[in-house]
């Protein structure tokens, strides 16, 4: 019996993984070969999708991307004995995509079959959990402070430092959520993490629970991430039957499609069942946060990074990165950009690095105008900006964020103004309305930008906006509103020629 | 209404329910009412409680003290 | 006189913190010292800084929505929210600098974008003004909520929604204040916007119309339709709710001599500042055409009513009187006295009876309802009345309701025990209906002792028995504070098995189960309080029910500090006044018995005639002689006895039996059509005078128009009085105050001035306790040591049997008051147009009776008819409905059954029968027809 494996994840369904899986099935019956498939979750190649990866004497060797049509031709090739063919990449972890990265969070993923808590013990599964028990909490929680590891959410909080809080906070019963609300345009690790490597999410937050008390732990998923949702589920389910979480328990919550939800105080109004509305802070949420209770809020990767730092110490982990950003990032590259996926790596590279290096510049192969890191409030840096390193304290310092660690890249027909114009759509689309400067101000940014791009008064517009970015920024209640000048301000600061088409002089819009 | 009273003093043990019903009926009752009552009782006092009966025959003692 | 300036009270922003810790700070350089936990924009407020705000108010939390109170804090980033950031030692906070102004300009920029046409007297103008705004630089054209419709659909108030601004106070008061959660901000974003239920109109939703969304609106969207008629209020006076016994504070705001509305004052001590659709805003009777304003008499009862003179209308009544008198004797007059009228014109009333006709033949509406809570609670503690304030309930871990049903008959209160109880107090509730509280957005009684009517005592005793048999009685507080003998045999007493939970389970229909957790809840919860109402009292065994409370608490020393105690939930505004004042014909004002020979020389000495020292007659006492022929006249200030006294057809024939009865009262009620004189009476807002609440506050009603009738209530009675040759000559009501301090132990230390200086005051107040009395009975019961009484369940003889086989109780709903004299001249009438009969699906369907078909209702004493309404709130078995409608008149069916101390009547059981019917019955057609013949009119000729 040859073993095949082949990803069950999102992104490789979407171009025709399971196609290619049931091809895979009938072609080997009809020649008679006894094969076996495994779905994973996927490498993070996104642009070899499917990638099918066959197991031989002398380890994976992967082909990608496969069609269904290929797979014929991939039978006569041989390519089950690992033989060449034109889709032939080789050993995967030799791809030097993969082998450049440094896999921590992601160690596993597209790896392991997602549904095997025997793959998962055989690649270092709890090893991390174990430790955390002989330790206890005060060792975990300084473990997870000396790590330097950062809530990768966005906010970038220390992570050890948020545990400690709720450990110390009176109350019972305490919670852990995990923040899986993953909705940043251009990012896909959480979903990545819940489709290919669950066990390491739910260890990683069995051993938040320890460490500050909680006994109850809840997933607040995203709605759109069916396939993860089911992922997670069938995980949960496993790991309940083994009983491996001792008295901990997960519970699995699906969002209903609002992006503010992904803001901490406003998942937590959610999962109470309550209109998702952002809150006021304080109190922190690690004080009184789920139902009032002290509740631990992280991200999807922050919590499944954990095991690993439990596991291989909190200097392993620290040692890697720059500056006060510890550890690895994993960095989803998106958009225009010929190399789109998941790259983890230790902070410290530079932009250029990461957009021209890694990504391999625009997929359309026109020059690179623009990229936007952190997602949809994260600001457009122009390649004059490439110098930056990958680094909180250094794209803060350039009015810019890391966020969740999306990077979407734009070539040279990007119109910025229409760019930052959609940064105010996103945000009165998105708010939930209860502050004032987002839900009024996003609707008025819009206004006022179709001014300046129709050419009516655009100093004076522009002006405006300016002003108006001053109050979202200072007023606003959450992130969403005060974040959204990052991008307007930054295609303002970097791309002003941009939002005087008109004004100019010409008649028309070029583009 | 009296054996409802009575009812209620039975279980004071029969001289403390005798002398609750008497004062009770002292204290609340309209001697328009009380006066009713001893008719009643001095017709046969047909239907009342032994309790009642023994509290009313004091009253009618009192009044008869009294006039 | 508490007459103030519209809108001078300060809102400080955030609702006040409990704690004893202080902080140090400095606000805009100057040192502040605040407690711990005090809102920035409280400290603030309080030193006299006053931070511009729209979503903040202080009696809601704090939200952090409007982005205008923000401050910048030395040391941190960013400018948070005022309202939201708790004060912290050492603290340096600007509320000015560049970025902050920079900041309110911007927010209040895009505020007026949306409210083009805000003016400068709302909210937003205001706040716009100090933000330097003068042009909003966004222009026309934009994204706008100026099209948005309004709402109009509840009677009282209407919903602007383009004049909304989305601050969520609304909402919040919904959910905070009021506890009905009716309102929501639907959509998101731009769209936001005030939702009442999933969409629906005010009316149609699940608002119970409290005002407390008006109330906190800090713009026009939400405002009342008589301020949108009469414009807006110039003054306001400070006056008590003459509804339930809550008494709610209210200002009653003027213009001119007309009221333009009721809003609750946020220092009313009974009610903080909230209100219910009564007390808020069914004021309007006041001004119905169905008011009487001229007094009448007539011959005979068979005759038309002639309208006269106040002169000859009294010289009238007073010569019927002096008649009757003369002819029969003193005992055949008497007199009642109304729980609705201020304590001074009760102790009037009772005055009249007992020294210008000689009786002690005065009774008050209280027989009827709390009766046995005097008597009981006398018994047991020393002293009739509650033992707890409302605020007690913030304290309570264990709530314990009975018989009672607040979210409707005591609203406000009602509110703040749902609060308690959204904070996580655990509740019993004893009752055989499923009322709202036990299960309601975010509530969830943890038992429901869903009992057999009647078996009120046999449920207590069962309580009593797992606390005696199971080791839960405090016996610390049992052998300090109580008599240890009486303890004892009580104690033998309910161990007896015939009390236990699984004997009593088969006559009480609840499981022995259920009755044990109960217990033990109650007894080992924490603080652990008991609110009962009419469903107590109104029994066979309704003073020994109040005693067998009183015993609960007791031994399980559940009294004498807050979070505890008995509570009684009074159902009229001045029920427990009207108590205090000595309208029981056994006792003076104070609870002193008349023969208590002290007592009367002082009164006599005082008033300068001879008291009678034996007891007068109760209402059915009166009624019974006045069918014998020995009683022939009555005063009656402000009470329908025909339609809310038992069995009408009793209550008719003695009314009809009597030569002079006279009525006083705003309208011509169901008692008039059997009266003689009739004298017009005068509304709370009025006249001057106090109210004393269920919690024993006494407050002041304050004259805010003159009397439309020409007089206000006491000074008819005194005019009445000087024409029975006794004379009265109060020139105000604060001198009858004078009065009945000197004459009452109780009530020593009350007088108007101290009531201006206090604002309340809560009895007993005197040399012991000079500012009044919040929680009774700390540290020894009034009576020396508490007082265990043996509580044997007696069966009510009214039993079901195959002629009537259902139990009828009866109840109130929110929107009606009592027998609706009031509330159906108002637009309240629009929730609860008739009295609705419930019945439970299974005895419906056995009877082939379908939802809203006419019924009859049948007891062995009337019969009357009305619409069903089929529900599973009542048990199969059981059938209620209310008594707010003459024309139903709920009455003619309740038996004469009453309680054995106190005569109560038993309204709470009949034994009925239900079929389906046609229509009216004859006795409603007939009553009808009588009315209409009764209440004819002859004009006042022209002089």
């Amino acid at each position: 019996m040859i073993r095949l494996y082949i990803p069950g994840d999102a992104a490789a369904l979407a171009v025709g993984a399971s196609d290619v899986a049931r091809a895979m099935t009938s072609e080997a019956v009809r020649r008679g070969v006894d094969i076996a498939i495994t779905r994973t979750g996927s490498r993070g190649m996104v642009w070899l999708e499917p990638l099918v990866e066959v197991e031989t004497p002398g380890g994976r060797i992967a082909y990608g991307p496969v069609d269904a049509h290929d797979v014929a031709s991939l039978f006569d090739a041989g390519f089950l004995a690992g033989d060449d063919h034109p889709l032939r990449i080789g050993r995967p972890e030799d791809h030097p995509w993969l082998r450049d990265q440094t896999r921590i969070t992601f160690a596993r993923c597209g790896i392991v079959d997602p549904a095997s808590l025997s793959d998962y013990r055989a690649r270092g599964g709890f090893a991390g959990l174990a430790k955390a028990r002989a330790i206890g909490p005060e060792a975990i929680i300084a473990a997870v402070t000396a790590s330097g590891l950062r809530g990768r959410g966005g906010a970038g909080f220390p992570a050890g430092i948020k545990w400690k809080t709720v450990a110390a906070a009176a109350g019972a019963p305490k919670y852990v959520v995990c923040n899986a609300d993953e909705g940043d345009s251009g990012t896909f690790a959480d979903r990545m993490i819940l489709e290919g490597d669950p066990f390491a999410l739910i260890e990683g937050m069995a051993i938040a629970g320890f460490a500050t008390g909680a006994n109850t732990g809840f997933v607040y998923a995203r709605s759109e991430y069916p396939h993860a949702i089911r992922a997670f589920g069938r995980a949960l389910d496993v790991v309940r039957a083994d009983g491996a979480l001792g008295a901990f328990d997960i519970k699995l919550r699906i969002g209903a499609g609002a992006y503010v939800c992904g803001e901490e105080t406003a998942l937590l109004e959610s999962l109470e069942g309550k209109r998702g509305q952002v809150r006021a802070k304080p109190p922190l949420p690690a004080h009184k946060g789920l139902f009032g209770q002290p509740t631990v809020v992280n991200n999807v990767l922050t919590l499944a990074t954990a095991p690993w730092i439990l596991a291989h110490g909190a200097e392993a982990y620290a040692n890697l990165g720059v500056g006060r950003s510890r550890g690895t990032q994993p960095i989803q590259l998106a958009g225009n950009v010929r190399f789109p996926g998941l790259y983890e790596t230790p902070f410290g590279l530079t932009l250029g690095e990461l957009v021209m290096g890694v990504g391999g510049g625009t997929a359309s192969g026109r020059p690179v105008r623009a990229v936007q890191c952190g997602g949809p409030l994260g600001a457009y840096f122009p390649p004059a900006l490439f110098d930056t390193v990958y680094d909180y304290e250094a794209f803060a310092a350039r009015d810019g964020l890391i966020g969740h660690g999306g990077i979407v890249v734009f070539d040279d027909t990007v119109d910025m103004a229409v760019q930052a114009r959609f940064a105010f759509d996103f945000c009165a689309l998105e708010s939930c309305g209860k502050c004032t400067p987002c839900r009024i101000g996003s609707v008025r940014g819009a206004e006022t930008l179709d001014k300046v791009i129709a050419g009516i008064e655009v100093e004076a517009n522009l002006a405006l906006v300016e002003d108006l970015c001053h109050t979202l920024k200072f007023g606003s209640l959450c992130a969403l509103g005060s974040f959204t000048p990052y991008p307007v301000m930054s295609a303002l600061t970097h791309f002003p020629e941009d939002f005087r088409r008109l004004a100019a002089g010409s008649e028309t819009r070029v583009s | 209404m009296a054996n409802q009273i009575a009812a209620f003093f039975r279980l004071q043990g029969d001289a403390a329910a005798v002398a609750g019903i008497e004062d009770h009926l002292r204290k609340y009752w309209d001697p328009r009412m009380r006066g009713q009552i001893i008719a009643h009782l001095r017709a046969g006092g047909e239907g009342l409680a032994p309790a009642a009966r023994e509290a009313v025959a004091r009253l009618d003692q009192g009044v008869q003290q009294t006039s | 006189m508490i007459a103030m300036a519209l809108g001078s009270d300060i809102d400080l922003g955030t609702p006040p913190v409990s704690s004893d810790r202080m902080v140090d700070l400095t606000i805009d350089g100057r040192p502040v010292t605040a407690p711990e936990g005090a809102s920035i924009l409280r400290a603030a407020a309080l030193a006299g800084i006053d931070i511009p705000k729209l979503c903040a108010t202080d009696s809601l939390e704090p939200f952090g929505s409007c982005r205008l109170c923000l401050v910048e804090i030395e040391g941190q980033n960013g400018t948070p929210a005022s309202c939201t950031t708790p004060v912290a030692d050492g603290m340096a906070v600007a509320t000015h600098s560049e970025r902050l102004d920079r900041l309110r300009h911007g927010v209040m920029e895009l505020y007026l974008s949306d409210h083009p046409g805000a003016g400068i007297k709302t909210a937003i103008g205001e706040a716009a003004r100090r933000a330097g705004v003068t042009e909003v630089r966004y222009g026309e054209g934009g994204a706008c909520h100026a099209e948005a419709k309004a709402d109009a659909s509840n009677p009282y108030f209407t919903f602007h929604s383009s004049a909304c601004i989305v601050c969520s106070r609304c909402v919040r008061a919904c959910d905070e204040v009021q506890g009905t959660l009716a309102l929501t901000i639907a959509g998101r974003g731009f769209a936001s916007h005030v939702s009442a239920s999933q969409e629906e109109t005010f009316l149609g939703s699940e608002c119970v119309s409290c005002g407390a969304c008006v109330q906190v609106c800090p713009t026009d969207a939400l405002i009342e339709k008589s301020v949108i008629a009469a414009g807006a209020p110039e003054r306001s006076v400070v006056t008590t709710c003459a509804y339930c016994g809550v008494g709610c504070a209210f200002e009653a705001q003027m213009k001119g001599d007309q009221l333009v509305r009721m809003t609750p004052w946020k220092h009313g001590k009974a009610n903080h500042g909230h209100s219910c659709v009564k007390g808020r805003f069914a004021w309007g009777y006041a001004n119905h055409r169905e008011r009487m304003l001229k007094p009448m008499v007539r011959e005979a009862i068979t005759d038309a009513w002639r309208e006269v003179g106040w002169d000859e209308a009294i010289a009238f009544a007073a010569d019927r009187f002096r008649t009757i008198q003369q002819t029969y004797g003193r005992g055949s007059l008497g007199a009642i006295t109304s729980s609705r009228c201020t304590n001074e014109e009760t102790y009037l009333v009772q005055k009249l009876a007992r020294a210008a006709l000689h009786t002690n033949n005065v009774d008050t509406c209280a027989r009827v309802c709390h009766s046995p809570t005097g008597y009981g609670l006398k018994a047991a503690f020393g002293t009739s009345a509650g033992t707890q304030d409302f605020d007690s309930v913030d304290h309570s871990d264990v709530i314990l309701v009975i018989g009672a049903n607040p979210t409707d008959a005591h609203p406000v209160f009602a509110s703040r025990m749902k609060r308690r109880l959204r904070a996580g107090a655990k509740l019993i509730v004893i009752d055989p209906r499923g009322i709202d509280l036990v299960r309601m957005p975010h509530i969830s009684a943890t038992h429901h002792l869903a009992l057999t009517p009647g078996t009120n005592v046999a449920v207590l005793n069962a309580l009593a028995h797992v606390i005696v048999t199971e080791g839960l009685v405090d016996e610390a507080f049992v052998r300090d504070r109580c008599d240890l003998a009486a303890f004892q045999a009580w104690a033998a007493f309910i161990a007896d098995p015939v009390n236990s939970p699984e004997a009593v389970e088969t006559v009480c229909s609840v499981p022995a189960a259920e009755l044990r957790a109960a217990a033990r809840l109650y007894a080992t919860g924490g603080a652990a309080a008991i609110y009962y109402g009419l469903g107590v009292t109104e029994h066979s065994q309704g003073t020994t029910t109040v005693m067998a409370i009183a015993n609960l608490a007791m031994a399980t020393g559940n009294l004498g500090r807050p979070g505890v105690g008995v509570n009684p939930l009074r159902g009229q505004n001045n029920v427990q006044g009207a108590c205090d004042m000595g309208s029981f014909p056994h006792e003076l004002s104070g609870y002193r018995h008349v023969s208590d020979e002290p007592t009367r020389r002082l009164f006599e000495s005082l008033w300068g005639v001879a008291l009678d020292p034996e007891p007068g007659l109760r209402i059915p006492n009166m009624i019974d002689a006045a069918i014998d022929g020995s009683f022939r006249g009555i005063y009656i200030q402000g009470e329908d006895i025909l339609q809310s006294d038992p069995d009408t057809h009793v209550v008719a024939a003695g009314l009809a039996a009597m030569d002079c009865v006279i009525v006083q009262d705003l309208f011509l009620n169901e008692t008039a059509s059997y009266a003689h004189v009739f004298f017009p009476g005068s509304t709370f807002l009025e006249k001057d005078g106090t109210f004393t609440n269920a919690e024993r506050r006494i407050q002041r009603v304050r004259k805010v128009m003159e009397p439309r009738n020409g007089l206000a209530d006491w000074e008819i009675t005194q005019r009445f009085s000087n024409a029975l040759d006794y004379p009265m000559t109060y020139g105000h009501p604060r001198e009858i105050m004078t009065e009945i301090a000197a004459l009452t132990p109780t009530f020593a230390g009350v007088s108007y001035d101290k009531l201006e200086e206090l604002g309340s005051i809560q009895w007993p107040c005197n040399a012991d306790a000079p500012e009044g009395t919040p929680v009774m009975h700390i540290g020894h019961f009034a009576r020396g040591a508490g007082e265990f009484m043996l509580t044997e369940y007696v069966p009510t003889e009214e039993r079901t049997g195959v002629r009537f086989p259902l139990l009828l109780t009866t109840g109130r709903v929110l929107t009606q008051y009592n027998v609706g004299a009031q509330t159906r001249r108002t637009e309240n009438s629009i929730w609860h147009k008739e009295d609705r009969l419930e019945i439970h699906p299974h005895d419906a369907e056995h009877r082939g009776i379908a939802d809203g078909d006419w019924v009859k209702l049948a007891s062995r004493e009337g019969e009357t008819s009305l619409r069903s309404l089929i529900t599973e709130r009542v048990a199969p078995g059981v059938i209620y409905t209310t008594f707010h409608h003459p024309s139903t008149q709920a009455n003619v069916v309740t038996t004469e059954h009453s309680d054995w101390a106190t005569n109560c009547p038993e309204y709470k059981v009949t034994a009925v029968q239900v079929t389906l019917s046609k229509g009216p019955t004859a006795w409603q057609t007939a009553a009808e027809a009588q009315n209409r013949l009764a209440r004819r009119i002859v004009p006042v000729p022209a002089e």
